[in-house]
């Protein structure tokens, strides 16, 4: 079960319906609520090659960002205490100065769950996009994660479980079950492998896993033309899931530059929240 | 070399190594180690201790101390017209908020690339680039109008005179005639109009990747406010400044033939002039540029140890420059081009000048690094000077630190949320786009 929910606050819309997701699952389980902002003052400082005269225009420039980022945080942790307040939920706010992703990091370790926004920016004022602090955080954390697109629905009543038999699919239904999100909902196993046998035996695998957890699934093998991640958005969004439970980042970092990765894709692509177990 | 060959010349390769030294702490501090490098004190403080054994060495030869306390008057007049256009371009407000599309956007970079050789390329830059971002601000890809303005407003454009751009006014310092410069129009012409199509082109092409349609003026200036300027006084003190340089170039050897003399003349008239503009803008319209004095005391606060260290390798250079086996224009621009891309242009531009000193004079003692003039109307120094020039001010814009007011432009974009590129990334972009350029303008002008 689990005790404590972190959520990652930012101004996105996706982290608005993280911060929804999270007071769900804590009003389910009983479980303790913390909003995180980080202001990331050491980006925004970092040194730069500057030109003579320049040193004084990077100083306001900097004090510029910082105050914005200040402001920033302020408004997300006042956004989170109302939203906290109006579904009467106690929830603890914490503001951290430090690097957006070994702060977050950190923070994620002392909790059993975190809920982050799927496009969240913890640059925004250095970047139009920030995947490098979410892919920082997803690549090391050992606690599961749920990421949330802004379209996520905040109440799950089906989840596709995605497994290709890795053992980070493994840690996955483990994670997932053992947090006691997976009571009452209606689950589904689904796999994707061009040899059809291959992926009914892993898929077997999988609910047998799962009946050993106490957890009934439904078997879903997919054959398609389409890449692995658009095909099990397809059957998420077909079976009317909310949610999607997977082990993420199970290859190595090299081939993920090189061919990849089906995490990256499907976090990039899903309208529905993630799972995610390192 | 042999020691015999060695002891001929005057200034030894010890003297040369502090302005190396700087000029290197100068580029990696603000990158290593921004917070000591933040400080003024600690500018000083590195460039006073870098520059005392160049001191100690000028004060141990003959005529040594009648060359610092030329350097320092030459300092004087170099800071004190940064410090004038400064503080005049600071009191020019552009209000109003036109709407940024293709053509609008154009039109600010040619007006900049024309006043960039007035009022210098960091008063142009600081002049245009807050209006061009305000009237840019509802448009998403800003980064293309951020690069082709430090491209051409903060370097290329500021060639036509020796108030466009600081290495221009250290040789018009060192003799080299006001109207010298108006003989690079033709690199200056092709360099600034060729990038200023290609920047129509991106930026047609980024509009359309917009939507295509002109964006709702911002909210920090109504759409029905026109374009207007205030502090317009301040264009009469701007002529001011253009008139005493250009006089004190063309007439001042005849009305006051004592050099000291009419140098402190004009840093006389350049400090009324800067203060006539300081006590009669209004507080307004200073608060609106977000006018500071910390840029231009930084400025010269550097540029103390810059010209202290300077001495040495600008007579090293003079000495040996017929040794060192760069003696072609294409070489002289390559590379001035190079060191000013990576370190400041100005002390750039005297490096190389005196090489061509050394060069063009084969060793006979006619030419000086001292007076540039001469090398400005030498057979094959004038080409040489040319190449120097063209180098050293176009290619200023290859990195953020080749030129003053790049950093300023990319900081102030950062503030309104422009997203800028790395300093590798940005690099990127020059390599694509003004490389083949220079390689174009190389080949036809030198």
């Amino acid at each position: 079960m689990i005790k404590d929910v972190l959520v990652c606050l930012e101004s996105s819309a996706s982290t608005e319906a993280a911060a929804k997701t999270a007071l769900q699952i804590v009003k389910a389980q009983g479980a303790q609520l913390c909003g995180l902002a980080v202001i990331d003052e050491p980006n925004i400082r970092a040194g730069a090659a500057t030109s003579i005269g320049g040193a004084s225009f990077k100083h306001e420039r900097d004090e510029a960002l910082l105050a914005e980022a200040r402001a920033n945080a302020a408004k997300c942790l006042g956004a989170f205490d109302r939203l906290c307040r109006a579904a009467n939920v106690v929830a603890e706010t914490r503001q951290i100065i430090g690097k957006a992703g070994s702060s977050i990091l950190r923070e994620m370790q002392a909790f059993d769950l975190s809920v982050m926004g799927r496009d969240a920016n913890f640059h925004f004022e250095t970047e139009d996009e920030d995947p490098a602090t979410r892919s920082y955080v997803l690549h090391r954390s050992k606690k599961p994660t749920i990421l949330v697109p802004a379209a996520g629905q905040p109440v799950w009543k089906r989840v596709v479980i995605a497994y290709d038999g890795s053992s980070a699919a493994k840690r996955a239904i483990a994670s997932f079950t053992d947090s006691g999100l997976a009571r009452d909902l209606e689950l589904h196993v689904a796999t994707v492998d061009d040899d059809g046998a291959t992926a009914w035996e892993m898929a077997d695998r999988a609910v047998a896993e799962l009946k050993q957890r106490g957890f009934e699934a439904a078997l879903h093998n997919i054959v398609s033309v389409e890449t692995i991640p658009v095909a099990l958005l397809e059957t998420a969004v077909k079976l009317g899931a909310d949610a999607m439970v997977m082990g993420a980042y199970a290859g190595y970092r090299l081939v993920e530059r090189v061919w990849g990765s089906v995490t990256t894709d499907l976090i990039d692509k899903t309208t529905i929240s993630l799972f995610l177990q390192h | 070399m042999s020691r015999a060959a060695e002891a001929v010349f005057a200034t030894p390769v010890w003297a040369v190594l502090p302005f190396a030294a700087y000029l290197l702490l100068i580029a990696l501090l603000p990158l290593f180690f921004g917070r000591f490098w933040e400080s003024n004190r600690n500018k000083l403080l590195l460039g006073l201790l870098l520059g005392a054994p160049v001191i100690a060495h000028l004060l141990g030869r003959p005529g040594g101390g009648a060359l610092l306390a030329q350097t320092a008057l030459e300092y004087v007049s170099f800071i004190a017209l940064l410090g004038a256009l400064f503080v005049i371009s600071g009191g020019i407000y552009l209000r109003g908020s036109p709407t940024g599309t293709p053509a609008v956007n154009t039109a600010f970079m040619v007006a900049g690339a024309l006043l960039a050789s007035v009022v210098g390329t960091t008063g142009a830059s600081a002049l245009l680039i807050r209006p061009m971002l305000r009237a840019n601000e509802r448009r998403k890809h800003l980064t293309h109008l951020v690069v082709f303005f430090i491209f051409t407003v903060s370097n290329g454009a500021g060639m036509l005179t020796p108030l466009g751009d600081p290495p221009l006014f250290l040789g018009f310092l060192r003799g080299v005639p006001f109207t010298w410069t108006l003989r690079l129009a033709a690199p200056w012409a092709m360099v600034n109009g060729i990038l200023l199509l290609l920047f129509a082109l991106f930026d047609v092409r980024a509009f359309r990747r917009d939507g295509g349609h002109a964006p709702l003026p911002g909210p920090s200036a109504p759409a029905k406010e026109p374009l207007r300027i205030e502090g317009s006084l301040n264009i009469v003190w701007l002529a001011g400044i253009v008139l005493t340089v250009f006089a004190c170039g063309t007439w001042g050897p005849t009305l006051l033939p004592n050099a000291h003399l009419r140098c402190v003349a004009q840093v006389v008239v350049m400090v009324a002039l800067a203060a006539a503009s300081y006590r009669t803008t209004a507080r307004a319209i200073h608060d609106a540029n977000r006018f500071s004095w910390a840029p231009i005391v930084e400025v010269g606060v550097v540029f103390v140890g810059i010209f202290i260290t300077m001495v040495p390798a600008l007579s090293f250079l003079e000495e040996r420059g017929a040794t060192l086996g760069v003696t072609q224009p294409w070489q002289f621009f390559w590379a001035a081009g190079a060191l000013s891309s990576v370190l400041d242009n100005a002390p750039t531009y005297l490096t190389f000048a005196s090489l061509a000193t050394g060069v063009a004079d084969h060793g006979a003692g006619l030419l000086s690094a001292a007076n540039l003039g001469m090398l400005a109307v030498h057979p094959t120094g004038e080409q040489l000077l040319a190449a120097v020039a063209c180098g050293s001010v176009f290619m200023g814009a290859n990195t953020y630190i080749g030129n003053g007011p790049n950093f300023m432009v990319k900081a102030i974009a950062e503030q309104h949320h422009v997203h800028m590129p790395s300093f590798f990334g940005y690099t990127l972009w020059s390599a694509a786009i003004l490389l083949p350029l220079f390689g174009l303008v190389s080949r036809i002008f030198f």
